[in-house]
């Protein structure tokens, strides 16, 4: 036997070892646990004030009373015109990147476009909505405004996802359907496509429930403290859950007499988000056990 | 005889979950000598290989029976540490795998973890494994660059060098030149036999040409099971069993 | 029409819809600067960036942000401090020790973690971390940077954690391997293989992470406090250029000058998070030319 006697003993090591992984663990456990925490404390604070009123009245008294229904309804709509929007962009960009693009400078700025979209923080979007469908374009501020500005928000993640869904796509089945005289756009169509198609569901489910979840964004381009009426037209204001609890924390004249209120406007947009999240979340974990390639 | 057996395994049944790798092996490997295991793809040989320095631990699933006596003690008995083992039995894969760290570090990586940190020493060290490798005149002068900067056949070198320099009893080789081009599998070749006068080498290879230049002893192995071990001029001359015959002459495999 | 004619066709109309997110990016820039720079009318740049009092709505108005990008950068910091290195070391949990079924447990944590709107945290911060802080301290408002630094790691983590996870994960099994056969302990291949190979894209991802910190809005608004001073402690109130933004603007009469102080504002934040992600781009993208790279 020629090995050396090692001089740090195997015991430290492992000590060293234990330590670090100790360390780790408990970082782990702390994100959960802070999860955890946030969701039970808005959950034992929250459901006492739903109830049936709260969900299908609008607010009364200077919104001291009554319910949310014209915010829910308003986000509802602000989110399904996001996603009407970012939806037919974001897939088309990804089947540009991932079907057609050759490397070049032109990959290299939509990326870096696309990259840095990402990393716009939402107060700007917020910004840029009011510069360009508010003033110039001369919506105002409306249904319209907001949509198209959390549309362009959520973009870049359904780039994001629809683009990975796109590579998930094993080259042979494109190779296959060119070999047979398919033609590119067909192959796209018939064979990527529908095989991207849960990925591309999970990604903008993903989307949907960050748009319904926005706040700044929506200020100055969509949202209003108060209106009983429901929305006519694409150019009216609209109240949101996201503003509502901003108002109703901040701005009422009787921030702590409406608390419940506002606890339960909370657990109602963290439920409808993190609600949605998990649908993505579940969709997706039951698509990866089923997929066989 | 039985001194100089340094390893060897009794009866090992191996199983990745449900499917059984090998089947009831039983061989033993001789002191500074060169052992190879041979066999088509899929046989169970790189299996057993890193069955003796328990790299297959590493893998989710997986389950030993039987026993592999190291130095006459069971390395995969409980209270045995799979680290300890490592350290006295090198190992070399089939693709070269240097760290992305400089050549110096690539070398000192595990002598520094043993406790090993003077600046001499460690030099010393270096120039020592580096030599054993055959590769100290080509790299001394850069032992600051990435080691991914050198070609595929100094990096196996390299990494050779680096299972060298914790001074291990033995050297286990996964195909270790299937990556590399003749001329660097020629100097690994000779490097092989260099380095047998004083480590044990125990080496799978698919290129029968190799097992035949460089062991003394080979094995035979054909799904999950040791066909036939025995000296390597025997098993490429006279094999006594039909299907060595036929993989040795190429019907199969 | 050929069939060629119409593959190119489509091609090009694909090309047309992908870079309309440039288009958009360059959108932001002309619209941000078109309502922005009418402020420099009035007040010089250096004025507006140094200046250290901002009272957009006094006779005469002073324009100085320079309390704004304090504060901004201050509670990023402190948050950075905070999720940093929790995230991280989760993301080595999650990629390296955690078993099979926790690495999914946690990994969807962190994806609803990432999901919690920013108006929920910053509600959390005002009416349960406030009132702690404000007790337990004793000060005069719970509302100051210790809060907003919690709120905002909370956001920041799931960002740092999911592009580490990502970094770990590229770490080619051979390195691991090499470690492993040298006779390293778990810990030792972590700390000396795996964490410095992936180090590129933990860079990356505390880079995004902070840039996110730096672009939040809700949190900020709702929990920083909002005084336009530059803080002396910790328990002070800030104004962050987030919050000065989303809090004014609906106050601030139309193309005044407090509204072009404002977009003027949104410019300089655009300008400084389009550098933490071209930066981050950089590191990745030297990351993925070099493979594993050099250390």
């Amino acid at each position: 036997m020629n090995a050396a006697a090692p001089s740090t003993s195997l015991k430290w090591r492992y000590v060293r070892q234990g330590l670090f992984f100790g360390v780790v663990r408990l970082s782990a456990f702390l994100i959960t646990a802070t999860l955890l925490l946030i969701l039970a404390y808005i959950f034992m604070n929250g459901f006492r004030a739903i109830s049936w009123d709260f969900l299908t009245l609008p607010p009364t008294d200077a919104m001291t009373r009554g319910g949310i229904m014209p915010a829910i309804v308003g986000t509802l709509y602000l989110t399904v015109g996001a996603i009407a929007v970012a939806l037919p962009l974001g897939v088309a960009s990804a089947v540009y990147l991932t079907e057609y693009a050759r490397q070049g400078l032109a990959i290299r700025v939509l990326r870096i476009g696309v990259n840095c979209l990402a990393g716009v923080p939402s107060v700007v979007f917020g910004l840029f909505g009011l510069g360009l469908f508010v003033v110039f374009l001369r919506f105002g501020s409306s249904i319209l405004a907001g949509a198209l500005t959390l549309g362009i928000l959520i973009l870049p993640t359904i780039i994001g996802a629809s683009e990975e869904a796109l590579k998930a796509v094993p080259q042979t089945f494109r190779e296959a359907s060119l070999a047979l005289g398919v033609s590119k756009w067909r192959t796209i169509s018939r064979i990527v496509l529908p095989n991207a198609l849960p990925g591309i569901l999970t990604g903008s489910i993903l989307g949907i429930g960050r748009a319904a979840g926005e706040t700044a964004p929506i200020m100055f381009t969509a949202a209003t403290f108060f209106t009983a009426a429901l929305p006519r037209s694409v150019f009216d204001e609209v109240m949101a859950l996201p503003y509502h609890i901003y108002v109703l924390a901040t701005a009422g004249t009787q921030i702590d007499e409406t608390r419940p209120l506002q606890y339960g406007t909370v657990l109602v947009l963290v439920a409808l988000v993190l609600g949605i999240d998990l649908v993505a979340i579940l969709i997706r974990s039951a698509m990866r056990k089923k997929k066989r390639w | 005889m039985e001194k100089d057996k340094i390893i060897r395994a009794k009866n090992v049944d191996f199983y990745y979950g449900s499917f059984q790798a090998l089947t009831g092996v039983t061989m033993a490997f001789e002191k500074n000598r060169v052992t190879a295991l041979i066999g088509p793809s899929g046989c169970g040989k790189s299996t057993l290989l890193r069955l003796l320095n328990r790299m297959n631990d590493l893998i989710d699933g997986a389950r030993v029976e039987g026993e592999i006596l190291f130095e006459g003690r069971n390395i995969y008995a409980p209270e045995v540490d799979p680290v300890e083992i490592r350290r006295r039995i090198g190992m070399v894969f089939q693709k070269p795998n240097p760290f992305p760290k400089s050549i110096f570090k690539n070398i000192t990586y595990a002598p520094k973890l043993s406790g090993v940190h003077r600046k001499s020493d460690l030099e010393a060290l270096v120039e020592e494994s580096l030599r054993q490798a055959v590769l100290w005149d080509e790299v001394k002068d850069i032992l600051d660059r990435s080691a991914m900067t050198l070609s595929g056949g100094q990096q196996q070198r390299l990494c050779i060098a680096r299972a060298l320099a914790m001074k291990p009893d033995i050297i286990l080789m996964d195909e270790p030149t299937s990556a590399l081009d003749p001329i660097s599998t020629a100097r690994i070749e000779e490097l092989i036999d260099e380095l047998k006068q004083r480590y044990t080498i125990i080496i799978v290879t698919h290129n029968m040409q190799q097992a035949a230049r460089v062991s003394e002893y080979t094995g035979f192995f054909y799904i999950g099971k040791l066909i036939e071990f025995g000296p390597t001029e025997k098993i490429f001359t006279n094999p006594s069993v039909k299907q060595t015959e036929d993989y040795i002459t190429g019907r199969f495999g | 029409m050929t069939r060629q004619f119409k593959e190119i066709l489509i091609k090009n109309l694909f090309a047309l819809l992908a870079f309309v997110a440039v288009l958009v990016l360059g959108l932001i820039v002309v619209f941000l600067f078109r309502e922005g720079l009418p402020l420099f009318r009035l007040v010089s740049p250096g004025q507006f960036l140094f200046g250290t009092a901002w009272y957009p709505t006094y006779d005469p108005p002073e324009y100085g942000i320079w309390p704004l990008i304090v504060g901004s950068f201050t509670v990023t910091l402190f948050s950075c401090l905070i999720a940093v290195p929790l995230g991280v070391l989760s993301a080595v949990y999650i990629s390296e020790i955690a078993p099979a079924h926790l690495k999914n447990v946690l990994k969807s944590v962190i994806e609803l973690l990432a999901g919690l709107p920013s108006v929920v945290l910053g509600f959390f911060g005002m009416v349960v971390i406030a009132p702690w802080l404000q007790e337990t301290f004793d000060l005069p408002t719970g509302l100051n940077i210790v809060n907003a630094s919690l709120m905002l790691a909370i956001m920041a983590i799931p960002t740092i954690t999911s592009i580490s996870e990502d970094a770990l994960y590229a770490v080619p099994r051979e390195f691991k391997e090499a470690s492993y056969a040298l006779g390293a302990t778990k810990f030792e291949t972590i700390a000396r293989v795996i964490v410095p190979t992936a180090l590129s894209g933990i860079s990356t991802a505390v880079i995004l992470g902070m840039a996110r910190a730096l672009g939040e809005t809700m949190v900020v608004l709702m929990a920083a406090g909002g005084a336009a001073a530059v803080p002396e402690s910790l328990f002070d109130s800030v104004r962050p250029m987030t919050a000065s933004i989303a809090a004014e603007m609906g106050e601030a009469p139309f193309r005044s000058g407090h509204y072009h102080a404002l977009f003027a504002t949104g410019m300089v934040l655009f300008g400084i998070t389009l550098a933490f992600n071209l930066i981050a781009d950089a590191i990745s993208n030297r990351f993925k030319e070099v493979g594993s790279g050099t250390l």
